[in-house]
């Protein structure tokens, strides 16, 4: 076996401090963390009202615009979300959603903003919220994947590593407590990963890391992580704004705790992985 | 001196072409450049590719190597801290620039699905603009255009390939390259060889052929049509029942070989394995064709069975260099997998494996050269954390192989996925379901001759969208994944300039005119040419 461990990029300043309440900060209740993917399609909260015609040539734009992110059936493809399990899609009326959503798209996560003619937007509505209702009643050959297809794991052995490997910042009676009634099957699975993930939708992001900038005059100041790179720090400070400086300006640390799971990803076997979700399964 | 420069090199190219009856005595010869410069600079000849002119990018990757290096010197490491905007074309599109831009005759093309703008290269001017009409093809992205004497090509989102008057961007011609009802697309930037127009198709979503075609450049004509997996009920088809093995990027060439080089795709049904047993045969490889026939001289496998949806599709770097003590042809590739093959390019013989990003998906490499895949990290039921993820440890943007340093620049990604197949995800199209977990961007200086780092640069986020430019000067040109476009010392990967102009998304270039060297970077839905300042 070739396994190449993950090559870590040498922060100056990083540090990594305390115990994780990533998992467990985030999300109360199923829908704010479900991932399209496992979560079965709730009613849509109205009747869409549709053409077919509507509906046919909604298909051949959605293919063209949208089918190569999100497969031509909607159910997801290259790197893009399954919409006919998206929550946006599922609260959607009319297009009241997807239409501002189009028109502005989402550049923090690859999707462009469109300028498409408005009867083309709204046949595209129509015929995502089609391949909604019909996802709703089709049963197999879909790219699903659900809680039950990862009961693979061993709760006990999940045990056991996670209190080698996680419990540095973990605990079950304390931030993992409940964890399994908030989250299951893939998004629990993806969260445990990396909390930050998201890609797919596994559940809100993880609360940003504490940030302390101390300036060239000496003076310090603390805030959360808002944006950083090679050449800027930002951040939002205590009282809500946001303060950026050059790198080359001062000298900061980051609070970054999630780097203890990006240095398990090289390390977990895929049956550590099951147990280890086996046992969060427990924790209820 | 560097109008005399450019003229002379025009000439060469011109005569070479032109004139190859014996000339006699310099001052005929000085007569011929004479009067050849003004005729050759208004038609793009090919033979021109051969030794492009320092004043222009005429074809993808800048030539046949696929080293996009450029010898211009004028931007050094000491002085690219004073570089400055030149100017913006912003085309007023939503879609982000991806393509290389191609610049013959002061003219840059630069393309966006259904879309090519004629720019003045001097002054970010457009020229002019055409528009391909509303249609149902794949509209993910366009990598660019080709020139040949006085036409540009444009492959469409239906599979079309156009041939456009690079004069005024009038139609000639308009040729279908594939079937877009059954599920073909192209983003292709094609590929001139002499009176071959080498033409790439996509097609991830259907079970569809591989195939690459060639056009005759003047009268869209068919030539030939490669397959990398065969037709259906195609006897002796080596494939396996695999279809895919789309060659969707632009190859590279050999004239002395007379061999292309390109990379093929993924195969399909991409995630579901078990329908198609073996290797797969020729998807995820480099293959080495006969540009005049389409005949395949060799192959090598980079991911036999493909369960990843990792092409083998990344640009074929040609380098002559010495190899393990003799001087040798080399084929380099940092491939979507995650590993960093050397090739022998006359004979396709692996001379080098390594890993360059996390990879844990092979189980050992095989006497040939290739990574065996590790059957328990094919997609299943309950998922296989794999790395890279599907995005790759790398992508097709441009590499750079920089001659002075022997480093091969690489944006690579370290990442994890999880990948998912059970049977009722079905043996079509995706077959599968995968997640992205983490994944960061790194800008790797390879070793040629081991794939050693010789210096990383972090690069601030996810999977990096910039190709790389180096020059013979010892600058490095990319993007971060994050806002800036940056410019290091190639030796040691330091930085020496950036701008927060936007994401960049394509491939930089680099072109000298009136003696000023421009640096061309898409940020966003804009293109932004650097240079430095000058007098007024």
């Amino acid at each position: 076996m070739i396994l190449v461990p993950l090559m870590r990029v040498v922060q100056i300043t990083v540090l990594i401090l305390g115990c994780m309440a990533a998992l467990a900060a985030q999300g109360r209740g199923r829908g704010q963390g479900a991932s399209p993917a496992s979560v079965r399609p709730t009613p849509a909260t109205a009747p869409q009202g549709f053409s077919r015609e509507q509906i046919d040539s909604g298909r051949t734009r959605f293919a063209a615009q949208c089918g190569f992110c999100h497969g031509r059936d909607a159910a997801g493809g290259e790197g893009g979300t399954d919409l006919t399990r998206s929550a946006l899609v599922g609260t959607d009326v009319g297009g009241d959603k997807i239409r501002p959503l189009l028109r502005s798209g989402r550049p923090d996560k690859g999707m462009p903003a469109f300028t498409l003619a408005d009867a083309d937007v709204t046949a595209i509505v129509a015929f995502i919220h089609d391949q909604r209702e019909q996802a709703a009643n089709a049963t197999g050959n879909r790219r699903t994947v659900d809680a039950g297809d990862l009961q693979t794991g061993n709760a006990d052995a999940g045990r056991r590593y996670f209190d080698t490997a996680c419990a540095r910042c973990h605990s079950a009676t304390g931030d993992l407590k409940g964890v399994a009634a908030r989250y299951e099957g893939l998004p629990l699975l993806q969260r445990m990963l990396y909390p930050g993930s998201g890609g797919r939708g596994a559940g809100p992001a993880p609360k940003p890391p504490a940030v302390r900038v101390t300036q060239r005059d000496g003076q310090v100041v603390t805030g959360t992580l808002a944006y950083r790179d090679e050449f800027t720090i930002s951040i939002t400070d205590p009282n809500g704004w946001r303060r950026s400086w050059p790198t080359s300006q001062v000298t900061y640390t980051v609070d970054d705790r999630l780097q203890a799971h990006v240095e398990q990803l090289g390390k977990y076997t895929d049956g550590d992985m099951h147990d280890v979700l086996a046992y969060l399964q427990t924790l209820r | 001196m560097t109008c005399w420069r450019t003229c002379r090199r025009f000439a060469d190219a011109y005569v070479g072409a032109a004139f190859r009856r014996p000339v006699q005595g310099g001052l005929k010869t000085a007569l011929y450049i004479l009067l050849a410069a003004p005729a050759a600079a208004q038609s793009v000849d090919p033979s021109a590719l051969l030794k492009p002119p320092a004043d222009s990018w005429l074809t993808y990757h800048g030539d046949y190597s696929g080293r996009h290096h450029s010898p211009l010197r004028q931007i050094t490491p000491d002085n690219v801290g004073q570089l400055g905007l030149a100017w913006v074309f912003q085309t007023g599109q939503t879609q982000q620039i991806k393509a290389t831009p191609i610049v013959a005759n002061g003219v840059i093309y630069l393309t966006t699905p259904d879309n090519i703008w004629a720019v003045d290269a001097r002054n970010g001017r457009q020229l002019w603009r055409y528009s391909y009409p509303m249609n149902d093809g794949f509209h993910i992205g366009h990598r660019g255009a080709a020139v040949y004497k006085d036409s540009v090509f444009l492959t469409t989102p239906d599979a079309h390939l156009i041939a456009l008057d690079a004069r005024d961007g009038t139609v000639k011609w308009n040729v279908v390259i594939a079937d877009a009802k059954k599920g073909y697309w192209s983003t292709n930037a094609p590929l001139l060889i002499r009176n071959h127009l080498i033409v790439g198709v996509s097609g991830d979503f259907d079970n569809l052929p591989g195939i690459l075609r060639s056009f005759d450049p003047d009268t869209g004509k068919a030539q030939w049509t490669f397959y990398s997996t065969p037709p259906p009920d195609t006897p002796g088809a080596v494939s396996g029942g695999a279809t895919g093995g789309q060659m969707w990027m632009t190859g590279t060439y050999d004239p002395d070989l007379n061999l292309l080089f390109v990379g093929t795709g993924n195969p399909t049904p991409v995630l579901n394995g078990e329908v198609r047993p073996g290797d797969n045969r020729w998807t995820c490889s480099i293959v080495a064709l006969n540009p005049d026939t389409g005949t395949l001289a060799w192959g090598f496998q980079a991911s036999p069975h493909d369960t990843h949806d990792w092409d083998a599709a990344e640009v074929p770097v040609l380098v002559d260099a010495e190899f393990g003590g003799a001087q040798r042809k080399l084929l380099l590739q940092a491939s979507r997998n995650g590993y960093y093959f050397v090739l022998d390019r006359t004979t396709g013989k692996n001379l080098l494996t390594t890993p360059f990003a996390a990879a844990n998906w092979a189980s050992s490499v095989d006497e040939a050269g290739r990574p065996q895949p590790n059957p328990a990290k094919e997609p299943s039921r309950d998922g296989r954390l794999v790395a890279p993820d599907e995005a790759g440890g790398t992508n097709y943007r441009s590499p750079s192989f920089d001659p002075a340093t022997g480093l091969l620049l690489v944006s690579a990604h370290d990442a994890y996925g999880i990948y998912f197949f059970k049977k009722e995800h079905g043996k079509y199209g995706w077959a599968g379901a995968d997640y992205g977990v983490y994944g960061h961007g790194v800008l790797r200086a390879l070793d040629y001759k081991t794939g050693q780092p010789r210096w990383s640069h972090d690069l601030h986020g996810g999977a990096g969208a910039a190709g790389v430019l180096t020059t013979a000067s010892g600058v490095t040109f990319t993007g971060d994944s994050a806002n800036s476009a940056i410019a290091l010392r190639t030796s040691d990967g330091s930085t020496l300039w950036h701008s927060g102009i936007g994401r960049v998304g394509n491939s930089p270039i680099t072109y000298e005119l009136d003696g000023r060297q421009y640096v061309l970077l898409g940020g966003g839905t804009s293109l932004f040419a650097f240079a430095l300042p000058q007098a007024r």
